[in-house]
C-alpha cells in the first residue's frame, strides 16, 4: 500500500485537496444532523394514535335552529348511525386525537387548587366512546350507559368518573403497576373528584406536539351546543363508501342543520405532521443533493487530478506499475482525502448537535450516525472517483518517452 | 539478452499508415553499452518504447532476456518491464510532490519488496549517484544533473538486467551532460547492459556500439559513428 507516499504528496499539494476534505467534513455536518433531525420527527410522526385510524371518520353538526331539542337530535342521530349499514359504532365528542383542537384539564392527587397539576387531553364520551375509538382497554370498566350525563353549559358540575391512558396514571403513580390506578380519585377542574374506572392501552391527545400527547382521559358526558361532533367508525375497508352515505343520511334527517367537514384520520394525522413531514422532505432533499454535490466535487476534482498528472501516470506504468495499481493509487488518495473530511466532519456534527440539543432541544445523535455518514461519505468518495481513476488506467506507458 | 527479429511497427489512423519500424533487427548482448542515434521521425524513440515494452510491435519477434514477448497481457508486460528494465528519460520525469527518496521508492513498491528491502536499495543507490544526503530534498529542490542522478538511482534501485536512457542529458548543459554520462559509464562498467538513444554524436560515441537508426530500420551503410575503444 502506499499509504506514506501518497500522504506526504497530499501535504506538499494540498490547497484543493483540504477544500475537497472540508466539503466533505461540512457534508458530514449538515448530513448527519439533519438525519437527527429526521429521526426525531419520523419516530414522532411513527408514534400510534391509539385509535383505528384506518377505519375512523368524523364530522361536525352546526344546528342553527334555535328552538331544537339539541340532546333528543344527538341521541337520535347517534342511534341511526349505529345502525347505519357499515357503521362499527358512533360518538358524539368533542374532539378526536391530533386534530389539533381539543380540551385539557389539569389533573392533581389532592383537591388543592394550589398544587401543580398534570396536563391531560379530555375526550366526552359516552359508553360507546372505547369501541367507535377502537381503544385497548387494558384495566378496569368501560362506562355504564346510566353513568352518561348531559352537561349544559351553564353548569359547574363535572362528571365523578373517567377512563384513563396507561401512560397518565404512569405519570401520576409512577412506582406502582398502572392497574393500581382503577379505584383511586384523583380532582380536576380544580377540585372536582373524578374515580379512575378504568385504563387504556393507548389514547393521544389533540396536540401531536404537546410533550403530554400520550395523556388523555375519556369522560363520560355529552356536551350541550348546537355544535356537534360525530366520530364513526366503520367496518374495515367501508369507510371510503359509508362517508359520503352517512352525511347524506344526517343532512337528510333534519333540514335545519349543516353537515360539513367530513373529514378521516388518516387526513387528520396527515395535516397534524404536515410541517414534519414537509421537514423531512426538505432535510432528505438538502442530505441526497449535499451528498451528490460533494459526490461531484470529488468527480472534478479527481478529473483535474487526473488530467494535470496524465506525464506522471505514465512515467509509473513505465516504472512498472499495473493499470490495477494506477487505481488502486487514485482510490487509496481519495480514501485518505475523505477520511480527513469524515474525521473532521465528526467532530463538526458533533459539536454542531451539542449546539442544537442546548440551543433547540433536539435529540442526541444516535451513536451509529457518525460511523453510518463516514461509509456513506466514504463509499461516496471511491464511486465518485471510480470513473477518473479508470480514465487513469487508460493513459498508455508511452506517455513517459513523450515530449509533452 | 535483447533480441530483435525483422519487428516493425504500424501506426493507423483512420486515413493514414505509418510505418515507424520495418524489418528492424538488433542484437544486444549483456553488458554491453550500446548508442542508438538517428534523425528525427528515424524511429528512435519507436524503438526505444518496443524495447521498454511500453508498445507492442505490429510483427516480427521480439525476446527480452530469451522470452519472446510477444502475447504478453498488460500486467505481465508491466511486471516484465519492472523487474528487467530501468527507465532514464530525456526530462527526468520525475514525481514533484514526492522527494528524492520517495521518487526512487516508486518502482520498489510495484515490485512489492518490503521496506527494510526498499532502504537498503534506495540508500545504495543514492550513494552510487552521489545524491545520499539530498534524499529528503524534492525535485525542485534540484539541478537538473541532480535531478537526472535521480532518475538514474530510480532506474538503478530494482537491479534491472538493462538501462534504456532516452536521451538521458538532452535537458542539461555539458557539464552536467558529461558528469551523467561518466555515471552511466561507471554504471555500464559495472555490468549493467545500456541502450542510450540519442542524437549526440559526440555522446553516441561514448557507447562500445552504435545502431543507427533510419526510415525504421537498422542502417547498414557506412556507420556515421566509430565504435569507442570499450573503457574499463
Amino acid at each position: 500500500m502506499e499509504f506514506g507516499p501518497i500522504w506526504r504528496a497530499l501535504q506538499r499539494n494540498k490547497t484543493s485537496y483540504v477544500l475537497i476534505a472540508l466539503q466533505i467534513a461540512v457534508t458530514m455536518a449538515i448530513m448527519v444532523n439533519a438525519i437527527n433531525i429526521i429521526q426525531e420527527r419520523s419516530e414522532q410522526m411513527a408514534r400510534p394514535s391509539g385509535v383505528d385510524e384506518a377505519n375512523i371518520f368524523y364530522l361536525t353538526s352546526n344546528i342553527f335552529d334555535p328552538e331544537a331539542d339539541v340532546e333528543a337530535q344527538i341521541a337520535s342521530d347517534l342511534d341511526a348511525m349505529r345502525n347505519f349499514p357499515g357503521v362499527v359504532d358512533a360518538i358524539a365528542s368533542n374532539s378526536v386525537p391530533l386534530s389539533g383542537s381539543g380540551w385539557s384539564e389539569g389533573i392533581r392527587l389532592e383537591p388543592d387548587p394550589n398544587l401543580e397539576s398534570t396536563g391531560i387531553g379530555v375526550f366526552f364520551a359516552d359508553d360507546h366512546g372505547i369501541n367507535t375509538f377502537g381503544l385497548n382497554l387494558v384495566a378496569g370498566r368501560n362506562f355504564d350507559p346510566a353513568e352518561i350525563t348531559w352537561h349544559d353549559y351553564e353548569s359547574d358540575t363535572w362528571p365523578p368518573l373517567a377512563i384513563m391512558t396507561r401512560a397518565m396514571v404512569e405519570e401520576l403513580w409512577p412506582d406502582e403497576p398502572y392497574e393500581n390506578a382503577v379505584g383511586k380519585t384523583v380532582f380536576v377542574h380544580r377540585t372536582k373528584p373524578v374515580q379512575i374506572i378504568g385504563v387504556t392501552e393507548r389514547m393521544q391527545a389533540a396536540w401531536n406536539s404537546w410533550s403530554g400527547v400520550e395523556r388523555s382521559m375519556l369522560v363520560p358526558e355529552w356536551r350541550g351546543s348546537s355544535f356537534s361532533r360525530y366520530v364513526i367508525r366503520t367496518e374495515p375497508g367501508r369507510r371510503d363508501e359509508v362517508m359520503p352515505q352517512l352525511e347524506e343520511m344526517l343532512a337528510a334527517r333534519f333540514d335545519n342543520r349543516i353537515v360539513r367537514s367530513v373529514r378521516t384520520m388518516e387526513e387528520t394525522r396527515e395535516r397534524s405532521y404536515l410541517l414534519d413531514s414537509s421537514m423531512v422532505s426538505i432535510l432528505t432533499f438538502i442530505v441526497i443533493v449535499l451528498t451528490a454535490i460533494t459526490g461531484l466535487g470529488i468527480v472534478g476534482l479527481a478529473s483535474f487530478s487526473v488530467a494535470r498528472r496524465t506525464k506522471q501516470i505514465g512515467t509509473r506504468r513505465a516504472l512498472g506499475a499495473t493499470r490495477p495499481a494506477i487505481l488502486r493509487y487514485f482510490m487509496l488518495e481519495n480514501f485518505l482525502i475523505s477520511t480527513v473530511g469524515v474525521v473532521g466532519g465528526a467532530i463538526i456534527a458533533v459539536g454542531l448537535n451539542m449546539w442544537m440539543v442546548e440551543a433547540f432541544g433536539l435529540q442526541r445523535i444516535a451513536w451509529y450516525l457518525i460511523p453510518g455518514a463516514m461509509l456513506t461519505l466514504w463509499f461516496v468518495g471511491q464511486v465518485a472517483v471510480l470513473g477518473p481513476a479508470r480514465r487513469a488506467t487508460t493513459v498508455p506507458p508511452a506517455l513517459a518517452t513523450r515530449s509533452v | 539478452m535483447l533480441r530483435m527479429q525483422d519487428v516493425s511497427k504500424i501506426y493507423r489512423t483512420d486515413t493514414v499508415e505509418t510505418h515507424a519500424l520495418r524489418q528492424f533487427s538488433l542484437q544486444v548482448n549483456e553488458g554491453e553499452f550500446v548508442s542508438v542515434t538517428g534523425p528525427s521521425g528515424s524511429g528512435k524513440t519507436t524503438f526505444l518504447n518496443i524495447a521498454g515494452l511500453l508498445e507492442e510491435a505490429s510483427g516480427g519477434i521480439y525476446e527480452l532476456d530469451g522470452r519472446d514477448v510477444a502475447g504478453l497481457n498488460d500486467s505481465e508486460r508491466s511486471r516484465l518491464r519492472n523487474e528487467k528494465i530501468g527507465f532514464i528519460f530525456q526530462s527526468f520525469n520525475l514525481i514533484p510532490e514526492l522527494d528524492v527518496f520517495d521518487n526512487v521508492d516508486v518502482p520498489l513498491r510495484y515490485r512489492g519488496f518490503d521496506a527494510a528491502e526498499r532502504r537498503q536499495r534506495i540508500e545504495r543507490v543514492l550513494d552510487i549517484v552521489g545524491l545520499a544526503s539530498r534524499s529528503k530534498h524534492l525535485p525542485s529542490q534540484l539541478s537538473g544533473g541532480q535531478q537526472q542522478r535521480v532518475a538514474i538511482a530510480r532506474a538503478l534501485a530494482g537491479d534491472p538486467r538493462f538501462l534504456l536512457a532516452d536521451e538521458p542529458t538532452g535537458n542539461l548543459d555539458s557539464q552536467m551532460a558529461d558528469s551523467v554520462m561518466e555515471l552511466l559509464t561507471e554504471i555500464n562498467g559495472a555490468g549493467t547492459t545500456i541502450i542510450m538513444v540519442t542524437h549526440e554524436p559526440s555522446l553516441a560515441e561514448r557507447a562500445q556500439r552504435n545502431i543507427h537508426v533510419r526510415d525504421g530500420q537498422v542502417f547498414d551503410g557506412e556507420p556515421e559513428i566509430h565504435l569507442a575503444a570499450q573503457t574499463a
